[in-house]
């Protein structure tokens, strides 16, 4: 019987283990994947920055042929209720969580050790 | 010896290596635990097991007023090659770098093949000849880096085993020169100088932090996110200053001026909507800005730069907060203003021009050499008579009242503008021991008396709006993970009465309108004042060049905008009649309708509903 037990707890250990180590073999992964999409990102957001720069834009404009406007060539009408263009807010800076919010939940990370003591215990796990 | 006693025998044997070898873990342990290098294990217990990283967040991004991103963050990559990965492919290796690359061949290969030199180089990072720093690491773009990744995914491309990619995030101006004198620049290493980056460096960069990277598997976690960089609305308007910017490079060509700045500010919240200069800078290559700045000692408390980056650096690198000069007539606005404030002249008051005044044994005459007869405080200034001025601030307003109002105005002080470089150009009063009595006549018209351009345009702000003078500045939202931070607008002083202001705008509408050579916005009614300085030097005044300048501002009946060219060294003429109100001419004609601003006709319709 105290064979059994121990056969029983050292296959849960491995188990436990084994899942562990191939959640942090995610983790790693989808690291190395935010890191490559977030420089993704950050290319395309300065390609489209360069794209879009005014001195490229006003070079497409006077290519299709569009002139600036003479202050005489301006119509100016009163559209009740409009209040103009709303004010340009920035986005929030990247990565703006905060510290201790970005690490890994500890369920992931809990022994069997740990295990057995909030289960012996009764202790609620984290969150 | 029966089976069964062999078995038992086997049995003994086993339990007998079973014990050693527990004993010998204990022994091992005890050794661990108690013995002599129980020491050296215990701080080695405390090592990190895994990787200690240091991670820095992105950099804040810079938007202008509308959304217009002026600087971001894009990867580059640092090509690292791992010798002892390598097959014998040196020459495939370097072969496709310098084709790539256009680095010579035998630089590259002579890199790959130098691990000779030192058998522990395990790892280096291929760098390029540069003739001013010697060597330089080769940086390369997503484009190239897709190429090399292609090729060292595919089984039949060439052999590039052991080149490895580095990813460096890296600050990149997508506009190019855009603002480039605004933005200031961040380098390699994330640091900021000059402009917004320099002046906002710790807020942009964030804080980095040190972090222990598990590289086993169970002990991976998610990295924590280190307190990031705020983003940073600016003030600029990237259409308006991509305009001005066009409008001086023409213009420099046409009046082969050796440089030139213009800036528009807004005069009720001083919010610059542009800032150019030329010659342009392009924060993308701020190398030789960057070697002016380590060149250059730094500020003591009050700002001033106890040995200024040299006046050609200053020029270049921020000229609206540092490259001071003498103003020349444009100073005549505050003169005015103080005379008209402290209640010593009125607009119509005549004054006998007879072509020479002499103040402080010092005899000044009028920029033509002539006498113009009896004339009015506008037609002073209508004509800018350097004789009538002289005589308004030595014998009407006095050295007492002179020198409070110009202090009033912000002049030798530092506008506090957030630029990181600003200089505070030089007021001599009565207090200082250079100053002498000629000062009273010569200030007058903007003589012995050094500002920068945004001291200038701050201080005849406090004109256009009324007789407040607000603090220049270009950012204008700071957001940050806490939430959207707007400064607000700060008021520097109230140096005139609006009574005051509102006379002399009039007046000096009525003095540019008289001038049709500066071609008046047809339908806009403007108030400004031409300037044309003359160029210190040891030797005296430059005999031959001048700093043309203009400032004026608009609508008058409620000003939106205050314009100041200003063109250094012209060829074509000295005047800034001639070549720096044109200037603002074309500015103004283009900014009413891009601040969508209707002529004076078309708002009092609509102010009367009609």
């Amino acid at each position: 019987m105290p064979l059994i037990l121990f056969l029983v707890i050292s296959a849960i250990y491995l188990a436990v283990n084994a899942k562990v180590a191939n959640a942090g073999r995610q983790v790693l992964s989808l690291e190395r994947e935010l890191a490559a999409l977030e420089r993704e990102n950050a290319e395309l957001v300065t390609r489209l920055a360069e794209e879009t720069s005014p001195d490229r834009m006003m070079a497409r404009a006077m290519a299709l042929g569009f002139a600036p406007a003479a202050p005489d060539q301006v119509e100016y009408l009163v559209v009740d209720g409009y209040g103009g263009a709303p004010e340009f807010v920035a986005p929030l800076p990247s990565a703006s969580a905060p510290e201790e919010g970005g690490l890994l939940s500890p369920a992931y990370t809990e022994t069997l050790g740990d295990w057995l003591t909030r289960l012996l215990g009764g202790v609620e796990a984290a969150p | 010896m029966t089976p069964e006693q062999v078995v038992r025998r086997r049995i003994y044997h086993l339990l007998g290596l079973a014990g050693a070898v527990c004993l010998g873990l204990v022994i091992q342990l005890a050794r661990v635990q108690f013995g002599p290098y129980a020491p050296v294990f215990e701080a080695r217990s405390h090592y990190p097991l895994g990787q200690v990283v240091q991670i820095s967040p992105a950099r804040g991004l810079i938007y202008d007023r509308d959304g217009v991103l002026l600087a971001a963050n894009a990867p580059r990559y640092y090509l690292e090659v791992e010798l002892r990965q390598m097959d014998g492919n040196e020459q495939v290796l370097a072969s496709v770098v310098s084709q790539l690359l256009d680095v010579p061949l035998e630089d590259v290969y002579g890199q790959l093949t130098m691990r000779g030199k030192s058998e522990r180089m395990v790892r280096i990072r291929l760098t390029r000849p540069d003739e001013a720093a010697g060597r330089w690491p080769i940086l390369v773009d997503q484009t190239i880096a897709d190429v090399l990744n292609g090729f060292l995914a595919d089984p039949d491309a060439p052999d590039l085993s052991g080149l490895a990619l580095v990813p460096a995030p890296m600050r990149i101006y997508p506009s190019g020169t855009l603002a480039g004198h605004v933005l200031g620049f961040a380098s390699q290493e994330g640091r900021g100088y000059f402009g917004v980056e320099g002046y906002y460096d710790a807020w942009l960069a964030g804080r980095s932090i040190t972090y222990e990277r598990g590289v086993i598997p169970p002990e991976a976690s998610l990295e924590p996110n280190p307190p990031v960089g705020v983003n940073l609305v600016l003030t600029i308007d990237a259409d308006i200053q991509q305009m001005v910017e066009t409008g001086i490079r023409e213009w420099i060509d046409d009046t082969g001026a050796d440089s030139g700045q213009i800036i528009i500010m807004d005069p009720r919240n001083g919010e610059i909507l542009a800032m150019a200069a030329w010659p342009e800078l392009d924060p993308n290559h701020y190398s030789p800005w960057l070697e002016a700045e380590a060149a250059a000692p730094a500020q003591d408390n009050s700002g001033e730069a106890t040995a200024p980056v040299s006046e050609q650096d200053a020029r270049v690198i921020s000229p609206a907060i540092s490259a001071q000069y003498e103003p020349g007539s444009t100073f005549k606005v505050l003169v005015m203003a103080a005379a008209l404030d402290a209640g010593v002249v009125t607009p119509d008051e005549v004054f006998i021009d007879t072509g020479q005044i002499e103040v402080g044994g010092h005899v000044i005459r009028n920029w033509d050499g002539d006498a113009w007869g009896p004339q009015t405080m506008v037609g002073c200034l209508q004509h800018s008579l350097n004789v009538c001025l002289a005589y308004v601030s030595s014998q009407k307003l006095g050295a007492g009242l002179l020198y409070d109002y110009l202090e009033r105005f912000g002049i030798g002080r530092l506008t506090g503008i957030d630029l990181a470089g600003e200089i505070v150009g030089s007021l001599r009063t009565p207090r200082s021991p250079t100053w002498t009595e000629s000062d009273l006549g010569t200030n007058a018209f903007g003589q012995g008396v050094s500002v920068t351009p945004i001291q200038l345009i701050t201080a005849v702000g406090a004109v256009a709006n009324g007789g407040v003078m607000v603090q220049p500045h270009v950012v204008r939202q700071v957001v940050g993970p806490q939430g959207v931070y707007s400064p607000g607008t700060t008021v520097l002083g109230r140096p005139i009465s609006p009574e005051t202001a509102r006379t002399l705008t009039q007046m000096l509408a009525q003095s540019l309108a008289a001038e049709t050579r500066f071609g008046n916005i047809a339908g806009y009614s403007m108030a400004g004042k031409t300037g044309t300085a003359q160029i210190p030097s040891e030797m005296g005044y430059d005999p031959t060049w001048t700093v043309a300048s203009f400032v004026g501002w608009g609508p008058v009946s409620d000003p939106r905008f205050v314009v100041l060219v200003r063109l250094d060294r012209p060829e074509t003429s000295p005047w800034g009649s001639v070549v720096a109100a044109p200037l603002f001419h074309d500015v103004v004609e283009r900014l009413v309708v891009i601040l969508e601003i209707p002529p004076d006709a078309v708002r009092a319709q609509l102010a009367a509903g009609g």
